[in-house]
């Protein structure tokens, strides 16, 4: 009698999925590019969420950064733009299917530089859409210059001294009309899960800037987007913990310490104070706060800002449920009323 | 054209010019007459010179013509610059208190309108608007009627005051010219067929409703505006999505993203903004996304002449984007024209999946032109191509969006369909949407990606008719236009006919593809060819002998910003068909 040990049972999310079926390809970024820790947090995050894979859309632009959605999710659409145009490119398709879930990754030339206009843009109209900023404050794909987040004063490789001071995303994003704006680090596994998680569950656009290193252009004494650079200047704002809608709430919080904020699918945010008490929903606490950290040489990390009540883009434009594509012929052109009506004014 | 009646009104920008205008083509089309209008205009707001001209008569009628018949001068302005241009049997209706007339041709009737005992020392400075509007009407021989229904129609949102007080503004003046002016020898005939009457930018927008768009989105640039104008107006009760963007760049990005998620896409533009959108061209081209750009040309290079008109950028649509791509470029011919070409341009790439140029200039898109109301068939067929919007499966299965086929085209699945999840990539690209352009880059594979892109031209060829020869097939003379310039070329070759020399047509609709061959096998029959258009180096010219080796006799060119009249090209054509010379640059006599 022979005894053959059953297998292991697979180990699958709330809805029967693999994380196989949330990686993408192997990564040809550099090893150490913070920009692959970057992409395992966005696979765990829609893993342990259990989001259906073919619901969602990535959009990039172009640089490594725009690369990296080869990386994860191979099993959603992807839909690698041209550079610095991603915004619209996302807005158009997410406005003809608004089932979709937008993933935007993009770097800092994409979003700083040659994208700026765009990046503004759609802030400005609270697309909902997750928009991560991998930013690294250099172009790696030609070989190492400055982009427009690069700090002034700051050096390349070659010793040259950058002169120009830099743009602050969450800043632009805070102010121009974003509803979640986070800022984090590639190395902060725990805190870059949670800013995710909340952004899948947010309702409008979600801006995360996240410091992630160049190893190969960005990484030497004189950068400060170097991991030692950020070890010494980060400041966590609080410490995250992102509770789904479908798990159970019902746990002790100690008086004072902690604040929830409900998402829009009914999932929470829960904030644990550190040093400062710091009300995310403060949206000119959060400008003041970055304006001061930008003065003492320091890089927040956080939830800096949410907003759970402003109308989106979508709800704003009286849109059919239903992929604008699957409408069924008679209502793709309009009714013949509505044509008697055009041709009356021509006469 | 047996009998036309043309009318021009100008003055100042913010005179009023537009109102008078409508009210005579609405006049003339609810009589069953055609019409052809070209307004003439600067770019200001205030000030300036504008000067309308409409043209009617019971056939179709093809240009604004080359004579005028009725000059209502709103200003001195106006009345110093055209009077001269009046000839016999024309007459000129103007505020008698407030311009003078000068010295007439003979056989040019003055009609000086007393404007302010007509209007009771009225301060509303447009009523003289209304004044020359009920005089000249009078004089056409057209009932009161219709003028009072028309004033009604023009000035309800106004209120009922208003109406009442055009109508009796109108009436006074109608009735001042029937005992004190000389009617025109031929009243205005009618026909039993009433005529809508649109802009070409119209047109194109309505073109876009019948072919099914749902997502229209533009940064406004003259003379494209009209279109995004039509489609704000009717979004909402039409059902289409309308968004007015920041820059082109955003335009074409939009709407290849919502193209891209499988609706029918459309944007208008004119030359300077379309410059920026090739990336976005480019880009679709690459990710074999269809999507419709039209380009309503301007006088350029640059900011150009914004009002003016051109065929100057052929060579930005063949050109547009880096990179050899398949693409389709149409040039409509006529208003109505425009509302044709949209629905074949969005079917055509659909179903070849590559971007679409639909090429108009100021003279077609601004210009307006009375339609059979028939022959604007919202139910034309809507072709989606191999398009897959919904599947049942959600494993994966192999699917490849750009497999290749003989066609080159592949069935194309939009992103949300389950078992369809794709890449699409502005990198080159292997069948499944992987990239070719890192670590994996191999000749073989690009070579059969560029291949199978360009594989779709000769589908596209064989969709779209060649073009044929209007008029005998043996004539003295074949003139060869492209786009817009059909109409005025017809009206030419009719007043040659009459001067004794025949003139058959070759008029180019599609720009790519071009049908080389079929047209070398007409021109190659032709006793002479010249070939007319609406710019300084002979674009299409240049393009045709690239195309196909042929160079035609002679050419006809123009490049002052306005279009050609019919005596521009009679006048070039005889001189030239006397030999003397080869090249034409006509003047414009009109200076507006």
């Amino acid at each position: 009698m022979s005894t053959t040990v059953p297998p292991p049972p697979k180990k699958v999310n709330r809805i029967g999925l693999e994380v196989l079926n949330y990686k993408g390809s192997k990564t040809t970024l550099c090893a150490g590019c913070g920009h692959n820790s970057i992409s395992e947090r966005i696979v765990e995050c829609f893993y342990e969420l259990g989001v259906e894979p073919w619901t969602i859309a990535k959009f990039s632009g172009i640089g490594c950064s725009s690369k990296s959605p080869a990386y994860f999710l191979g099993r959603s659409h992807g839909f690698n733009g041209v550079h610095g145009r991603m915004p619209a490119i996302a807005t158009g398709a997410l406005l003809a299917n608004r089932t979709l879930l937008g993933v935007g990754v993009t770097g800092d030339g994409d979003t700083a530089s040659i994208g700026i206009g765009q990046f503004i843009h759609m802030v400005r109209r609270n697309m909902p859409l997750i928009y991560v900023i991998e930013n690294n404050g250099v172009y790696g794909l030609t070989k190492g210059q400055f982009s427009a987040t690069a700090d002034l004063g700051s050096t390349l490789k070659t010793g040259t001294v950058n002169d120009l001071p830099p743009f602050d995303c969450c800043a632009l994003a805070l102010r121009w009309g974003a509803t979640f704006v986070a800022r984090s680090f590639s190395g902060d596994k725990k805190q870059l899960q949670a800013i995710i998680k909340t952004a899948i569950a947010h309702n409008g656009l979600s801006v995360i800037d996240v410091i992630s290193p160049c190893v190969t252009f960005n990484d030497h004494q004189g950068s400060t987007k170097s991991y030692s650079y950020m070890k010494e200047h980060e400041s966590m704002l609080h410490e995250l913990d992102f509770v789904p809608y479908y798990e159970d709430i019902a746990v002790e919080i100690p008086e004072g310490e902690v604040r929830e904020v409900e998402m829009h699918d009914g999932s929470h945010l829960r904030i644990r104070k550190l040093h400062r008490d710091y009300d995310p929903t403060n949206r000119l606490a959060a400008a003041t706060l970055l304006e001061e950290a930008d003065a003492r040489g320091e890089v927040l990390t956080g939830v800096l800002y949410v907003n759970t009540s402003k109308p989106t883009f979508l709800e704003q434009l009286d849109l059919v449920d239903q992929p604008i594509a699957t409408l069924p012929e008679s209502k793709t052109r309009p009714s013949r009323a509505v044509l008697d009506q055009v041709m009356e004014e021509l006469r | 054209m047996e009998h036309t009646f043309a009318v021009s009104i100008g003055g100042a920008a913010g005179q009023g010019v537009a109102t008078p205008g409508n009210i005579f083509a609405r006049i003339f089309a609810r009589r069953g007459l055609h019409l052809n209008a070209y307004n003439a205009y600067q770019s200001i707001i205030r000030g300036g010179h504008t000067f309308l001209t409409i043209r009617t008569g019971p056939e179709r009628v093809n240009s604004f013509g080359d004579r005028i018949d009725l000059l209502i001068p709103l200003n001195q302005d106006t009345m110093d610059r055209h009077l001269g241009l009046l000839g016999p049997g024309a007459a000129v209706v103007y505020n008698g208190d407030t311009v003078k007339p000068g010295a007439p041709a003979d056989g040019v009737q003055l009609c000086p309108l007393p404007v302010s005992q007509l209007t009771k020392n009225s301060r509303n400075k447009v009523e003289q608007n209304t004044l020359a509007v009920g005089a000249g009407l009078s004089m056409m021989g057209i009932g009161f009627q219709p003028l009072a229904e028309v004033l009604t129609h023009q000035f309800k949102k106004k209120g009922e005051a208003v109406v009442a007080e055009n109508i009796e503004v109108a009436r006074s003046a109608y009735d001042y010219a029937s005992s004190h002016f000389q009617p025109f020898a031929r009243p205005l005939p009618m026909t039993d067929s009433r005529k809508a009457v649109l802009t070409g930018n119209m047109a194109l927008a309505m073109g876009g409703a019948a072919a099914g768009v749902k997502f229209y989105c533009a940064y406004p640039m003259s003379p494209s505006t009209g279109v995004l104008h039509w489609m704000a107006t009717h979004a909402r009760k039409a059902g289409i999505m309308v968004r007015q963007v920041e820059d082109e760049i955003g335009v074409v990005n939009m709407a290849i993203g919502a193209a891209h998620a499988g609706v029918r896409a459309m944007c208008a533009t004119s030359g300077g903004g379309f410059a920026l959108m090739t990336e976005g061209l480019g880009m679709a081209a690459m990710i074999e996304t269809p999507v419709v750009v039209i380009d309503v040309q301007r006088a350029g290079p640059s900011t150009g002449v914004p009002t003016k008109t051109e065929q100057g950028d052929l060579w930005q649509m063949l050109g547009a984007g880096h990179g050899d791509y398949p693409r389709i470029i149409v040039a409509p011919t006529s208003v109505l024209d425009c509302f044709k070409v949209i629905p074949e341009i969005h079917n055509l790439a659909d179903r070849f999946q590559c971007p679409g140029i639909v090429l108009t200039d100021l003279l077609l898109s601004e210009g307006t032109s009375s339609v059979d109301s028939a022959d604007l068939d919202f139910d034309v067929e809507i072709d989606r191509g191999d398009l897959i919007t919904s599947a049942s499966s959600n494993g994966t299965n192999g699917y490849k969006r750009y497999l290749f086929t003989e066609s080159g085209v592949s069935p194309r699945a939009i992103p949300g369909v389950p078992g369809h999840n794709h890449t699409v990539a502005t990198d080159e690209h292997m069948e499944d949407g992987v990239l070719i352009s890192d670590e994996f880059t191999n000749p073989i594979k690009r070579r059969a990606m560029m291949e199978k892109r360009q594989r779709k031209t000769a589908g596209i060829e064989a969709a779209v008719a060649p073009p044929a020869l209007i008029g005998p097939a043996d004539a003295d003379v074949t003139l060869i236009g492209w786009g817009s310039t059909a109409g005025v070329i017809e009206e030419a070759r009719e007043i040659l006919t009459e001067e004794g020399i025949t003139a058959n047509q070759l008029q180019i609709r599609w720009i790519v593809p071009l049908h080389g061959d079929a047209i070398v096998e007409i021109l190659k029959r032709s006793h002479r060819t010249i070939l007319i258009e609406n710019n300084y180096s002979g674009q299409f010219a240049r393009y045709l002998r690239s195309e196909t080796s042929f160079v035609p006799d002679g050419y006809i060119r123009k490049y002052d910003g306005e279009p050609f009249m019919p005596h521009h090209i009679v006048d070039a054509v005889r001189e030239q068909l006397a030999g003397q010379i080869t090249m034409s640059v006509p003047m414009h006599e009109i200076t507006v």
